[in-house]
């Protein structure tokens, strides 16, 4: 038996172009303070990148947007709908955006198009066949058609990756959360893992992107979201952040990435 | 040796038939044993502290009482409640007994798979269950099947003990004692039941390590 959900119409976002809204979003664990009164709106289309030091706080951004943490108060929407007041709901809105993880967790007892096939037919609805198809173009997509029938331990950590992005793409998502989608990867890997992103960003996709790839978020992105022990201390299109920092904190963090 | 030969030709169609009896034991148990064993699992991982408890309950239980007090519990005890034959009470009762085991086999398998896993499967829009089902369940049952093979072998050879008890069901065990009590060669009996028993543990051995093999997650 299989659970699944009857597709209801998603939410009015159009009415304002936000796609995600963080609304005094706090966020702690026990004492920790993570999120820190977050605001922000991502407008559709969008291509963000979130960047600060470590335990800053920029993973938790991104899974508190799919629910994947739950906010401790103020209020995170997406696509209009409430993400924290979802309920059961969650599991419609999570599945209309997809998640890149650092480590790629694929689902390594399943083949390439399986892993693939595998959102579509269980929460989509899809036949078996209709998800192949869509499968076998996202993975030329990526690059890599003629690894549909292979593990995920036989892939480079570069083919890996790219399999996980097919994977959240297989649900045609509004939005794509990366988190560090490259940091595990050798740096000959970097690059095809960057192009699909670029490409991908080209398309019109909605994009948060937590990276250190300052060369990524310039050419790429059209905002940087600069953040630290859980606040927002400065956001601006790329070329402002990178040359004209107005915090000490990002200057600092601009000085570091771009001297390394 | 060659009364051993002697009382096995005089008396194939007895061991043959324990044998056959002792496989469908098995067989009937090991489904009870995989089927609960899994829900049970399934409970004990569930977000819902309340099918937490039944699950710990439930293995405690099981795990803590003897196989033939079991088997006596479910022959002799409450007969308005358990109102059934040799068969159903002694392969329940060593269906249900190895269950316990197989669930907190199946729970370690759980705890085994990564966090990111999980993660993954949630990101995708699956539910707690469906990620269970379709993610998590498949990988633990294949990191745990060499200690699966282990109880699955000692759940043959437990299945002695319903021969060996009141139920009178001609098992193999069983076989082996009508057969020494008619042949006054008790050696010779009970080394063709020990044979029997052989055939079926070197048999699920060979079975297992090739669905290790085959299912193996290469990481
Ligand atoms: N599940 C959790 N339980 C408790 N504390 C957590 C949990 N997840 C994160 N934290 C803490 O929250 C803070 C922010 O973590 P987060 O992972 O969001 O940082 P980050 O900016 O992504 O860091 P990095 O660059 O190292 O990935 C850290 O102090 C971390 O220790
Ligand atoms: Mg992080």
């Amino acid at each position: 038996m299989v659970f699944k959900y009857t597709p209801a119409p998603m939410g009015g976002s159009s009415s304002n172009g936000n796609l995600v809204e963080f609304d005094h979003v706090k966020k702690a664990f026990g004492a920790n303070v993570v999120l820190d009164d977050i605001n922000l709106d991502i407008r559709n289309g969008e291509a963000i990148v979130i960047a600060g030091p470590s335990g800053s706080g920029k993973s938790t951004m991104l899974r508190c947007i799919n629910g994947l943490e739950t906010i401790d108060s103020g209020d995170l929407r997406f696509d209009g709908r409430s993400v924290a007041k979802a309920g059961k709901g969650i599991y419609q809105l999570r599945a209309n955006m997809g998640m890149v993880f650092q480590s790629f967790n694929l689902f390594p007892h399943k083949t390439v198009l399986d892993n693939i096939t595998l959102g579509p037919t269980e929460v989509k609805g899809l036949s078996e066949q209709e998800a192949k198809e869509r499968a076998t173009s996202l993975l030329e997509r990526v690059g890599i058609p003629e690894k549909a029938d292979s593990y995920p331990a036989d892939l480079s950590g570069g083919q890996q990756q790219r399999v996980a992005i097919a994977r959240a793409l297989a649900m045609e998502p509004k939005l794509m959360l990366f988190d560090e989608p490259t940091s595990a990867l050798d740096p000959e890997m970097i690059r095809e893992v960057l192009d699909v992103m670029r490409d991908l960003a080209k398309s019109g996709m909605t994009m948060v992107v937590v990276t250190h790839e300052m060369g990524f978020a310039r050419e790429v992105c059209d905002r940087i979201v600069f953040i630290d022990e859980g606040k927002i201390v400065e956001e601006g299109p790329p070329d402002e952040f990178f040359t004209n920092a107005q915090s000490q904190r990002a200057k600092d963090f601009v000085d570091k990435i771009l001297h390394h | 040796m060659g009364e051993f030969w002697e009382v096995f030709q005089r008396h194939l169609p007895e061991f043959r038939s324990g044998f056959y009896i002792t496989c469908r034991l098995v067989a009937m148990s090991f489904v009870i044993a995989m089927g609960v064993g899994t829900i049970i699992a399934a409970f004990r991982v569930a977000p819902a502290r309340a099918l937490q408890r039944i699950g710990t309950v439930y293995v405690e239980f099981f795990r803590n009482i003897p196989l033939l007090v079991l088997i006596f519990i479910f022959f002799f005890g409450f007969p308005e409640v358990f109102n059934i034959g040799p068969w159903v009470a002694g392969t329940l009762a060593l269906g249900l007994y190895t269950s316990a085991y197989i669930a907190e086999t199946l729970r370690s398998g759980v705890f085994a798979v990564g966090k990111g896993q999980i993660d993954a499967s949630l990101s995708l829009g699956f539910t707690y269950r469906q990620t269970l089902q379709k993610v998590v369940l498949p990988q633990s049952f294949r990191t745990v099947i060499p200690p699966l093979g282990n109880l699955i072998i000692a759940m043959i050879k437990n299945s002695a003990i319903l021969g060996a008890s009141a139920l009178a069901i001609p098992d193999l065990l069983k076989t082996g004692r009508i057969t020494a009590a008619l042949t006054a060669n008790a050696h010779a009996s009970f080394f063709w039941a020990a044979l029997g028993y052989l055939i079926l543990t070197v048999t699920a051995t060979f079975i297992v390590r090739h669905l290790e093999k085959r299912l193996a997650i290469r990481r």
